[in-house]
């Protein structure tokens, strides 16, 4: 397993373990947008490339979307990231519930899951584009469902915040 | 593929954890609640790389998609809240009084 992997795997759980460790939401944006960059690293290294330039595009950005929310609602007077003893405690509480779990793991693995031990690194054969393509060539039921979905979802956003008069960003 | 699966498994239960644990904005719940979708669409990618099932690169497309739904109406509902709470904590969301 390559250094790029190992760095990109161990970044994953980090970055999660800041944003689940309770910080202002600015921060957990932020670390949300560092753990996507390192997936999109991941899939990549793993030679799943269009994986990773879907994920890169949706996901950043939502991840925009988010953090313009953050920072346009969230009225934090004195925002504590990792210099404060709370956020830093809960996340290093979370790195020792990771290690350990870990260590229990690798101390009772006995190899039933090492199917593929080789890892195809910057392959230029895109297997997944040639999945994609079957879902545009077979799955067009799918496709229609998917777009009745974010259709409903359209609707429930409308029905959801509709009305200027009861804005909590009113212009004054 | 041990060490892939460890890392994704991680990282559901650390997002799973920090949103079921106390949390002061719901916008911080939404965001843990991204993260667990983030680490269920690294699982499938990598279970197509990896297993060398080229025909299951669809799911992780429709996820993507799901998740983009649950994402924009917890914005909507974050609006909603802040609209009639005046705030996203979660602690005024305990008020009985609107």
């Amino acid at each position: 397993m390559s250094i790029m992997m190992c760095l990109s795997l161990v970044l994953l759980i980090l970055g999660l373990a800041f944003v689940a460790s309770n910080p202002p939401p600015y921060f957990t944006a932020l670390g949300l947008v560092l753990v996507a960059g390192v997936g999109c690293l991941a899939l990549a290294i793993l030679s799943g490339p269009f994986f990773s330039l879907i994920l890169f595009w949706i996901y950043l950005g939502g991840m925009m979307v988010v953090f313009g929310y953050s920072a346009a609602l969230i009225a934090e007077p004195f925002p504590e990231s990792l210099g404060s003893g709370y956020v830093l405690g809960l996340m290093i509480s979370y790195m020792c519930l990771v290690f350990f779990t870990a260590a229990m793991v690798l101390h009772f693995y006995d190899g039933p899951l090492h199917l593929l031990g080789e890892i195809s690194s910057f392959n230029m054969v895109q297997k997944d584009a040639w999945g994609v393509a079957l879902m545009y060539l077979c799955g067009g039921v799918l496709l229609v469902l998917g777009a009745l979905v974010l259709l409903l979802a359209l609707f429930v956003v409308f029905k959801l915040t509709w009305g200027m008069s009861f804005s909590v960003l009113r212009p004054v | 593929m041990i060490f892939t699966l460890m890392t994704f498994s991680f990282m559901f239960v650390l997002g799973l954890m920090g949103l079921t644990f106390y949390r002061t904005h719901l916008l911080s719940a939404l965001l843990c609640l991204e993260g667990m979708m983030l680490s269920i669409f690294m699982a499938f990618s990598l279970w197509v790389l990896q297993m060398e099932s080229d025909n299951f690169s669809t799911p992780p497309l429709l996820l993507l998609t799901f998740s983009a739904c649950e994402a924009s109406i917890g914005l909507a509902l974050l609006i909603a809240i802040a609209r009639t709470h005046g705030s996203d904590r979660i602690n005024t969301l305990n008020l009985l009084q609107c």
